[in-house]
């Protein structure tokens, strides 16, 4: 970040809430950098910021889309990068339509696409038909170029509510970095996904910067500011519910090929790129999880992954427990009471429940859900609620994983306090329980169980070493660690737990997670301080910061390069390429291997809700989508009953936001029981401007309600400067926004926000809508 | 002899973590003391007894026209020439060699006369509570962690700093920074200034600050309050000088009554009899 | 030294009131000059521990302080003409008065000097009067502020400190010199018991408040010292005491 020629900051503000981050930005600045604040709010970010842009929450795709415009109108792309290194040269099949907001392929009662409407044209032999020049009026160039052309600044400022000089402002800095040699990095957060077209945000993103040739060099990319420390290692590991490890998809029974193993491997294969690699590590993953029980004869173990036919996302799964078809839960340090959307559904739902097990630093406000204090009735829930001590992260070891994909380390401070365990000690006597519950029986049930290899050490702790060695992979004949997942292998005869970190513990005694090295090894790298997935590269597809010759665009900021002499590509920085490539190797100028094409996505006929980002509005807005009839994504899957009441904009004219403060973590579990947190942030409170408080007759730290279609919250008003109303079509959009940290247990107390927030997803995500909805504010 | 060290503050590249508010918490082993609602991020209105710096907030209209929102670490600027250290009356308040300012707690009356003569109002009392129940009181602030700068390490609000807004070094180096860094930001925040008030002999807390002082609430020109050098430098003196000079008076009464006395004895009865 | 020849005749000089409003001030004052010692100078830090530590002599000054404040009212109200004869005195100045001082200074060193004819306060006393109430009236306008900074804008209380200071030392160089002449020397000696009974030495008296004695006289309420050792009539002397 400290390379970058311009950071374009959008639905994030980092120095509030990823702090760290601005230590960086503020050695860019140093640099001569500029940086850039797009915010509904006039943050710390924004304070920091050289621009600062405002717009209305859930606007991102107008206000990227206009400068998509811009920087194609303006020629200000990089030609070659856009050329060579991206799918615009591709051509789309024909049956690929845009019309009135929605793309060709539309079931309107399944609310889904048939995304095959919208493949690329392949010739006779199924190569992909190109054209470089770009002309062909069905390259993906010039649908891009056709689609955008509705967004021009003065439609983009009447729906985003930007004042037309601080948009241009934005653009012309922004689209200054396409020129060869400059970098620009977007840096974005929950601002940006928590919408009904958050992917299709980030999406508009990746767009931009594929287009200005920011992607895959150091002060580029896209780069996502997590939300806790460890999400992108959680996700790594296959948190997110579609996923087994390694971003290897779960096998779902929907589709007849998943009904057996080579099924699997055969739908989930592409013929080319590395992805071709993948039955490599699903077998590997397989051996992992089943060992000796897994054979090439009972197909590796495959048959006992469960195999769901639904959408497990998190409001799925509060939508099941509503209904009262889901009977137990385990939440780890989650508190879905204060942080879920729609949050006092949340807690209706949880009591219909026959168990839950919370596992949490705190009794938090969900495994308290039924008592008096949270405003329930006890005598009538009858939901058993077991609460274990976890430890903090000071109790116990391990690694996190950080959005820079750095595995670090991090060892055992303080023993755990009380009879607190740490998570995987949890999970380890669980597992071993169970599977000594099953021994002695056989059958569908039983079987999965019994097959589980769980072979971490005797007794209640288990090793991590162990852990640590499995998930890097090891030869399970000779029980040598691998190397890399280069050498992972589809018969059974390795095992890796997780491909994508195979290399980080590639011999005895040598995990690099536990890396210490402060040498700078170069740009800023230090390649020698822990280990970055995949292979330890610090620049993911560094390959495209340089030509398509392999000589670096910025020859002051160069991390690889292809070396002539050696024969082979060489750098700072791990390539992120096949290192022995030759120039007239096959592939040689295609920088993204992990695309099946080489190439980066310009257009993405993979999504639920389109290959190019279309705005809609938020499921609740007070505004009428200008560019089209569609009001909301007609993607998303919507819930309809009590579980989701829709509010519109006679009763809530008022944009809501939610947000979070450096202070607090979460739903406040981990903070709010701090003291010195605490005394900084003690109240529930939400911003407004001076115009809106003045409307309302608000004055500044008066108490005020906060109503939606979901439920009122009380909070005191914090009346701002920084807060503007927005100007949407000549009128006045008021926007508040809020803090969602807060709950009634610990030492700073407050009302929840998510009592306010829809149950409203993203179409491919199903991340909730919590940046955008409507409300009304009163003096309490 | 120590080297003089100054905390350098870049106001302009703090961006308001208040990671210096929980550090200084943390090593100096305050306690939280929550306040009422205050309208804005600001947790506390100033320092306090157990809140040795606050990280203000500030929405500025600058000259432009523009929105600036400002942020500040304010603590004890540990004066060159300090109101508190001049105006104790236990010798409790002193110089390190460090250039810091620092209170004896061994000393400490609670009189609170330092409380009220710090031009920056740092300075605050703390009620304490001893074994017997009984309460005392003594005045507390920012030490700039001289116990940790006796340790060689640096205050823990400059180390836990992470965008380098605070930065602890020799003095005449951090003021050189200082002055350049002024330069570069007059562009952005064109009353950009170093504040290192001469009024009070300069400070080892020096700042750049991006407005005016008075934008911040800070004194323009701070300096030892006219009363206590008035007090300090000529009153108390001269008092005790005339406490002194009418007790040399009495007993110089004394003893040349007593010698008079003598002589006349014999003579005469009493002094006061033979005047009429 | 006997002093067979001298008349134990007294006379009333002090209302109840006054003794009263005298003592208070006097006892408040050296209680409120002891615990503010050892802030004054760390020569007097060991009077801490005696106090019960700087939180006992705070609370001791100010439990002394709101006495320091009575006497005016002890005196305004039980004994108003007397108060008011002070006032009178107070700004009441004539020749004699300055001669006065020429001879207080011989007598004071106990040279030979004669008495000037003085009223009822001499003009030491006056003198003393006027600096005390001038001092007592810095002192405790500055100590408002000092005890109850919260209600004052700081530089009150800046400039208080300073006050205190100045009023304070300029009270205990007038008090040293008060407390001097009425309990060790030898020629005011006398007249030390006029604050504690109320009563003094008729001959003193007459020596040293000729004027204000021989009026009284005149009203037939002493006796003439002509024959001094005639005793006073216990009735006329209850009569100026009510």
């Amino acid at each position: 970040m400290q390379y970058t020629d311009c950071a374009l900051i959008m639905g994030a503000n980092p120095a509030e809430n990823h702090p760290i981050s601005f230590r960086w930005l503020t050695k860019a600045k140093e640099n001569g950098g500029k940086i850039i604040s797009v915010d509904p709010r006039y943050t710390r970010t924004s304070s920091m910021s050289d621009i600062y842009a405002p717009l209305r929450s859930g606007t991102d795709i107008p206000f990227i889309g206009g400068m998509i415009k811009y920087a194609l109108d303006n020629n200000l792309y990089h030609k070659e990068y856009v050329a060579k290194y991206t799918n615009a040269s591709f051509i789309v099949k024909e049956s690929f339509k845009f019309e009135d907001g929605l793309f060709s392929g539309y079931n309107a009662d399944k609310r889904s696409y048939d995304k095959t409407q919208w493949a690329f044209e392949k010739d006779t032999e199924g190569n992909l038909v190109k054209d470089f020049s770009l002309e062909h009026p069905r390259s993906v160039f010039q649908l891009m170029k056709k689609h955008y052309s509705r967004y021009d600044v003065d439609t983009v400022v009447k729906v985003t509510g930007t004042p037309k000089e601080d948009l241009l402002k934005v653009y012309k800095a922004f689209c200054a970095t396409g020129q060869v040699g400059k970098a620009g990095t977007i840096m974005y957060a929950m601002g940006t996904t928590q919408h009904t077209v958050g992917t299709q945000n980030v999406r508009a993103f990746a767009m931009i910067q594929l287009l200005l040739g920011n992607i895959g060099l150091p002060g580029g990319g896209v780069n996502a500011m997590r939300g806790e420390s460890n999400v992108q290692g959680s996700t790594d590991f296959g948190l997110l519910y579609g996923n087994l490890t390694g971003y290897l998809n779960a096998p779902t029974s929907t589709d007849p090929l998943n009904a057996t193993l080579a099924g699997h491997l055969e739908k989930e294969t592409p013929k080319t790129g590395y992805w071709s690699n993948k039955p490599k590590f699903i077998v590997s993953l397989l051996k992992a999880w089943y060992g000796p029980n897994a054979t090439a004869a009972n197909e590796f173990a495959y048959q006992y992954l469960p195999k769901g036919n639904k959408n497990y996302s998190h409001m799925n799964l509060f939508k099941a427990m509503y209904d009262g078809t889901l009977e137990g839960a385990f939440l780890f340090g989650t508190n879905p009471v204060v942080g879920g959307p729609n949050a006092g559904k949340e807690k209706e739902a949880l009591s219909n429940l026959k168990w839950l097990v919370a596992v949490d630093l705190w009794e938090t406000e969900t495994s308290a859900f039924w008592q008096t204090e949270a405003g329930s009735n006890p005598a009538k829930i009858n939901t058993e609620v077991f609460l274990l001590p976890a430890c903090s992260s000071y109790e116990k070891e391990g690694s996190i994983s950080n959005s820079a994909r750095w595995m670090q380390y991090r060892w055992q401070a303080i023993k755990p306090l009380g009879e607190s365990k740490a998570d995987l000690e949890i999970i380890h006597e669980l597992a071993t329980r169970i599977k000594g519950l099953y021994k002695n029986e056989s059958g569908p049930k039983a079987e999965p169980i019994n097959a589980l290899y769980w072979n971490y050490g005797e007794g209640h702790h288990p090793d991590i070493d162990l852990v640590c060695k499995e998930i890097n992979g090891y030869d399970v004949n000779t029980g040598k660690l691998i190397a890399g997942f280069g050498n992972l292998k589809d018969d059974g005869s390795t095992c890796s737990g997780n491909w994508i970190y195979c290399g980080f513990y590639p011999e005895e005694g040598k995990n690099r997670a536990k890396n210490r090295d402060k040498k700078d090894t170069g740009m800023s790298l230090y390649l020698n301080w822990s280990y970055a997935w995949p292979m330890n590269r610090r620049i993911l597809y560094n390959r495209a910061s340089c030509d398509p010759s392999g000589v670096p665009y910025n020859k002051e900021k160069a991390v690889v390069w292809y070396d002539a002499v050696q024969g082979k590509w060489t750098g700072v920085d791990v390539p992120d390429f096949v290192a022995t490539r030759k120039p007239g190797d096959a592939g040689f100028e295609d920088p993204f291997i992990m695309m099946n094409d080489g190439v980066g996505g310009v257009f993405a006929p993979t999504l639920n809700d389109g290959p190019f980002p279309e705005h809609y509005e938020p499921f609740e807005s007070p505004v009428q989508n200008p560019f089209s009839s569609q009001e909301i994504n007609p993607a998303i899957q919507i819930f309809y009953g009590k579980f989701n009441e829709r509010g519109f904009k006679a009763d809530f004219p008022i944009v809501a936001t939610t947000y979070r403060v450096s202070e607090h973590w979460q739903s406040g579990t981990m903070t709010r029981n701090q003291a010195w947190l605490s005394e900084l942030v003690p109240y529930m409170y939400i911003e407004m401007s001076e115009e809106l408080a003045k409307e309302k007759g608000i004055k500044n730290k008066d108490e005020v309600i906060v109503s939606s279609a979901r439920g009122e919250v009380k909070a005191y008003a914090m009346v701002t400067k920084r807060f503007k109303p927005h100007k949407i079509n000549g009128k006045n959009v008021h926007q508040i926004g809020m803090p969602w940290h807060f709950g009634y247990k610990g030492i700073a107390t407050g009302e929840t926000a998510n009592r306010l927030t829809p149950h409203i997803g993203d179409a491919n995500t199903t991340i909730p809508e919590y940046k955008a909805f409507l409300c009304d504010v009163r003096r309490a | 002899m120590a080297t003089e060290y100054v905390k350098f503050v870049d106001v302009t590249k703090c961006d308001g973590c208040r990671a210096c508010m929980v550090a200084c918490k943390n090593w100096n082993d305050l306690p939280a003391e929550p306040q009422d609602f205050l309208g804005s991020a600001q947790s506390h209105t100033k320092t306090t007894a157990d809140t040795w710096n606050v990280l203000q907030y500030i929405e500025h209209e600058n000259s432009k026209g523009g929105l600036d929102y400002l942020f500040r670490h304010s603590a004890c600027f540990h004066c060159t020439d300090a109101a508190c250290e001049k105006v104790c009356p236990e010798d409790a308040i002193s110089y390190t060699d460090f250039g810091t300012v620092v209170i004896d707690h061994e000393k400490c009356v609670g009189c609170g006369y330092c409380v009220n003569n710090c031009p920056f109002e740092v300075i605050s009392l703390k009620e304490y509570v001893d074994k017997n129940g009984d309460k005392y009181r003594k005045a507390n602030k920012c030490t700039m962690c001289t116990d940790r700068l006796e340790e060689g390490l640096q205050p823990a609000c400059v180390t836990t700093c992470h965008t380098g807004a605070m930065q602890f070094g020799d003095k005449t180096a951090m003021i050189q920074k200082a002055e350049e860094r002024v330069k570069q930001i007059k562009d952005r925040y064109p009353n950009a200034m170093v504040y290192n008030p001469q009024g009070v002999g300069g400070t080892h807390t020096v700042y750049v600050l991006a407005e005016k002082p008075s934008v911040y609430g800070l004194p323009e020109n701070p300096k030892v309050p006219t009363s206590a050098v008035v007090w300090k430098d000529y009153a108390q003196p001269i008092g005790k000088m005339m406490i002194g000079a009418t007790t040399m008076a009495v007993v110089g009464a004394f003893i040349t009554n007593t010698i008079i006395s003598k002589k006349k004895n014999g003579k005469n009865e009493d002094g006061g009899e033979h005047h009429e | 030294m006997s002093k067979p020849q001298k008349s134990t005749v007294k006379v009333k000089r002090f209302s109840k009131a006054f003794v009263w409003a005298h003592a208070v001030n006097a006892i408040s004052f050296i209680a409120l000059y002891i615990t503010a010692l050892p802030m004054y100078t760390e020569f007097f830090d060991w009077l801490y521990p005696v106090l019960g530590g700087p939180e006992g002599a705070r609370l001791l000054h100010r439990i002394f302080a709101v006495a320091f404040i009575t006497p005016t009212f002890i005196w305004v109200i039980f004994d108003f003409k007397g108060f008011k004869l002070w006032m009178k005195e107070l700004v009441t100045w004539k020749k004699r008065d300055l001669e006065f001082f020429t001879e207080f200074v011989k007598e004071l060193f106990g040279f030979n000097f004669k008495h000037v004819k003085q009223t009822f306060f001499n003009a030491g006393e006056k003198i003393n009067s006027i600096i005390q109430i001038f001092t007592a009236i810095l002192i405790i306008g500055s100590g408002f502020p000092m005890w109850f900074p919260e209600f004052f804008p700081r530089a009150v209380v800046q400039w208080g400190y300073l006050l205190h200071n100045v009023g304070f030392g300029l009270a205990i160089a007038v008090v040293v010199g008060h407390v001097y002449l009425s309990v060790i020397h030898k020629n005011s000696k006398p007249g030390y018991t006029g604050v504690i009974t109320g009563e003094v030495p008729a001959w003193w008296a007459h020596e040293h408040y000729t004027e204000w004695y021989e009026e009284e006289v005149k009203k037939g309420n002493f006796p003439k010292l002509e024959d001094p050792h005639k005793p006073t009539s216990p009735d006329k002397k209850k009569k100026k005491g009510a």
